[in-house]
């Protein structure tokens, strides 16, 4: 098919002219950067478990799937129709604190329980045994889901509905329409960013952390118990996948829904895998740059420039081919860390 | 372990043994299935023994199944994008069957567009793996599982595949989904859920061959087909060299084997006949969707099966295949389940007596019907904790040597 210059160049023009307004560059960098929050939190505990650990945890979209259930079942059982939004952004707060400390010992327990006994095995044993666990919380959240006569899927509107309206509202920034939750959302990013940082370079667990990804060796020998900073580490990963999953419960691209438990795990996979397995700064990097692509992708569509409808979706899994066609160890990854 | 002067013909058909066995077993399993329902015990056996429909499954996921040990179990490379392969087959053969496909006429016979599908997925493997085999472990099974999931997002929203492309696209009703020889009518038996070819009182017999018996057994000729091709390859020194590169790589290229290129033709031939099993689901079930064919869980089902069979084994999948087919049978009320047999068996004051209020109907809604991936997840961690070798792996164990190798000695003992 020959392209038609006649038709095409002005396209191009007319698109170019419509992305450097004002209107557009703020929309894509707002909506991008609360999409990044969100991938960031999602991502962080699966690249924290990876770097220490090596294991690839196919639990944790299942985990954020967990948090978002618990989540909307708080919300639902507290917020009233006349609740002020205040109250129900500190309950929200409330939430993230429980949801962490109880996938904390969760996380913690399962990895005691089950992936301790097989570490000496190749790394494919663990990915197993994570993806069977992940599939019988998803089964089994179904069924509990389900007894309370909510479907699994779509997701659970009821809890969407609790979210306060200052973040359901649109507002004008720089002639832009955009949902108050995108702040939101961006808020908690740079604290969920800010947080890990902290943990990772002042405490003294984050040293153990840094230093088990470099040589998990040296670190025992030097008389540390790298066995229970696993299962702290792999406990705070499935926590902070809670926290992720809590922040979806909001957002009306997510919501509770049974069908989490696979999506988180391949956004997240996306993320970790760009910003290179196991890289803190990759991470944050690889969020951002997934998050604007999707916005910007989403507002191609959303424009009817490009009528592909499942073009974010396409363009967020492509990036993560070429990234890894160029620059197999992702952005800031240690080349062969997980290796055969 | 044949001595030198016994006639090859009783060695290798010593060697074949349970191949023997296991065709027969499957090849008598309609017959079986159609005596029992002529007995007293027709109701449990239609509860408890899985249906015809389910063994066609058995046959295609099976085949899928060995398809993903023959890269997965062989090279340890794992595949976990192995579906964009079985999908890749199943929509050719879905967009051939529509003229869509071009340079492919209408009307093209079944043979020939399954070949030409498992032809492009060997190409498509080729690329991926000129990409994904420059990195190991952890990394190779999320670029597969990348690249598996770009092709899905792409042909969940391809409107050139259907009008609603997230619903997939169907073989049209007059279409010729045909197993045999091509060109020769006499050899060709139409498949399908509904539309295969039936036949009544086969050679005066007596017995009438439904559709489905006619696709169960096309379908198990293209998978016996497919598993002795793979099996003589995995024995051949090519397959040596696939295990050597599962066991130490680094040795393997050290002894001066190309392993890449190893790799490259083991990945490619698995996906060949990863296209040919979806192919064959295509062609029975008339039609395909993104989310039965493309999708990762369709890859994780093959896992299930490869580990409960036992990875490595190239045959055991297809058992996985069986027991997961069998499980899914009796937990659904498809064909008439554990649930269906219970609601019949017990009385009504039984089943709607309530224990901490809940009744036996409820329990069984909840907990049975349908409720098959949540037993298979708890069976598939136990294996992978405790039995990582799965059923045939573990038999093989016990038997020190494949199962075709030491029974025929065992039994060779017991006679004398």
């Amino acid at each position: 098919m020959p392209i038609e210059l006649a038709t095409e160049v002005p396209l191009v023009i007319e698109t170019l002219e419509r992305l450097f307004q004002p209107s557009t560059i703020a929309r894509i960098i707002v909506e991008g950067l609360g999409k990044a929050a969100v991938y960031f939190v999602l991502a962080v505990g699966l690249t924290l478990v990876f770097g220490l650990m090596g294991v690839l945890n196919f639990t944790h979209g299942a985990m954020a799937m967990l948090g978002a259930y618990i989540g909307g079942l708080v919300m639902v059982l507290s917020v009233s129709d006349g609740t002020d939004a205040l109250v129900r952004i500190a309950l929200f707060m409330v939430v993230l604190a429980v949801v962490f400390a109880l996938l904390t010992g969760f996380g913690s327990a399962f990895e005691y329980s089950l992936i301790r006994p097989i570490y000496d095995r190749t790394p494919m044993y663990q990915i197993l045994l994570t993806f069977g666990v992940a599939l019988i919380l998803e089964e089994v959240t179904r069924i509990v889901v389900l007894s309370q006569g909510i479907q699994p899927e779509p997701p659970w509107s009821g809890a969407m509905g609790t979210a306060p309206a200052v973040f359901t509202e649109r507002y004008d920034i720089l002639g832009a329409p955009i949902r108050g939750l995108y702040a939101f959302e961006i808020v908690l990013g740079i604290v969920a960013v800010v947080g890990v940082w902290l943990f990772l370079n002042r405490t003294l667990y984050g040293l153990y952390i840094r230093a088990g990804s470099e040589d998990p060796e040296m670190v025992e020998a030097l008389g540390i118990d790298v066995r229970q900073a696993f299962t702290i580490v792999f406990g705070l990963g499935t926590g902070l996948a809670g926290i992720g999953g809590v922040l979806l419960m909001w957002d009306p691209l997510w919501g509770p829904s049974a069908l989490l438990a696979i999506d988180v795990l391949l956004y997240a996979f996306v993320v970790v895998i760009i910003g290179g397995l196991g890289s803190f700064k990759g991470t944050v990097v690889a969020a951002i740059l997934v998050g604007i692509a999707d916005s910007f992708t989403t507002w191609l569509f959303a424009t009817g420039i490009v009528t592909f409808t499942g073009l974010p979706e396409l363009t967020i899994f492509g990036l993560l081919v070429i990234m890894l066609i160029i620059r197999p160890q992702g952005l800031y990854g240690v080349e062969e860390v997980g290796g055969h | 372990m044949s001595s030198s002067d016994e006639h090859w013909i009783r060695s290798y058909g010593r060697d074949q043994f349970p191949h023997v066995l296991v065709v027969l077993g499957f090849a008598l399993y309609p017959i079986l299935l159609g005596v029992l329902n002529r007995t007293p015990v027709a109701s449990e056996a239609s509860a408890f023994l899985p249906g015809l429909t389910f063994m066609i499954i058995v046959l295609y996921m099976g085949l899928f199944a060995i398809s993903f040990d023959f890269i997965s179990g062989y090279t340890g490379y794992l595949s976990f994008g192995h579906a964009a392969f079985y999908g890749t087959g199943a929509y050719f053969v879905v967009l051939a069957a529509n003229g869509q496909v071009p340079g492919v006429p209408e009307g093209m016979p079944f043979m020939i567009t399954m070949f030409l599908g498992a032809t492009l997925a060997f190409v498509v493997a080729l690329a991926i793996g000129a990409v994904s085999f420059r990195l190991t472990g952890v990394y190779f099974a999320m670029l597969t599982l990348g690249f598996a999931q770009v092709m899905y997002e792409f042909i969940r929203h391809w409107g050139y595949v259907s009008s609603n492309p997230t619903e997939g696209a169907t073989i049209p009703s007059g279409a010729d989904m045909s197993i045999g020889v091509p060109f020769v009518d006499s050899l060709n038996f139409a498949v399908g859920r509904l539309s295969g070819d039936s036949f009544e009182n086969v050679l005066g017999l007596g017995i009438d061959i439904s559709a489905t018996m006619t696709s169960y057994y096309a379908l198990g000729i293209v998978v016996l087909l497919s598993y002795f091709v793979m099996q003589r390859i995995i024995h051949s020194p090519f397959g040596k060299v696939m295990i050597a590169i599962r066991e130490n790589e680094e040795r393997a290229r050290a002894v001066g084997y190309n392993v890449f290129w190893y790799k490259m033709g083991a990945f490619a031939t698995s996906a060949f006949f990863a296209a040919i099993a979806g192919a064959l689901f295509a062609a029975y079930a008339g039609g395909a969707s993104p989310d039965n064919s493309f999708y990762f869980l369709v890859t994780a089902d093959a896992l299930i099966m490869a580990i409960i069979g036992g990875i490595g084994t190239l045959a055991g999948p297809l058992f996985g295949a069986l027991f997961h087919e069998w499980f899914e049978d009796i937990l659904s009320t498809e064909s008439d389940g554990l649930s269906t047999y219970l609601e019949q068996l017990l009385p009504e004051s039984v089943l709607t007596a309530e224990v901490a209020g809940l009744t036996i109907n409820d329990f069984i809604g909840t907990f049975l019907d349908g409720r098959a991936p949540l037993y298979l997840g708890i069976i598939f961690v136990l294996f992978v904790l405790f039995v990582p070798n799965g059923l045939l792996g573990s038999i093989r164990d016990r038997l020190g040597g494949t199962v075709s190798k030491r029974i025929p000695a065992a039994l060779e003992r017991y006679r004398r």
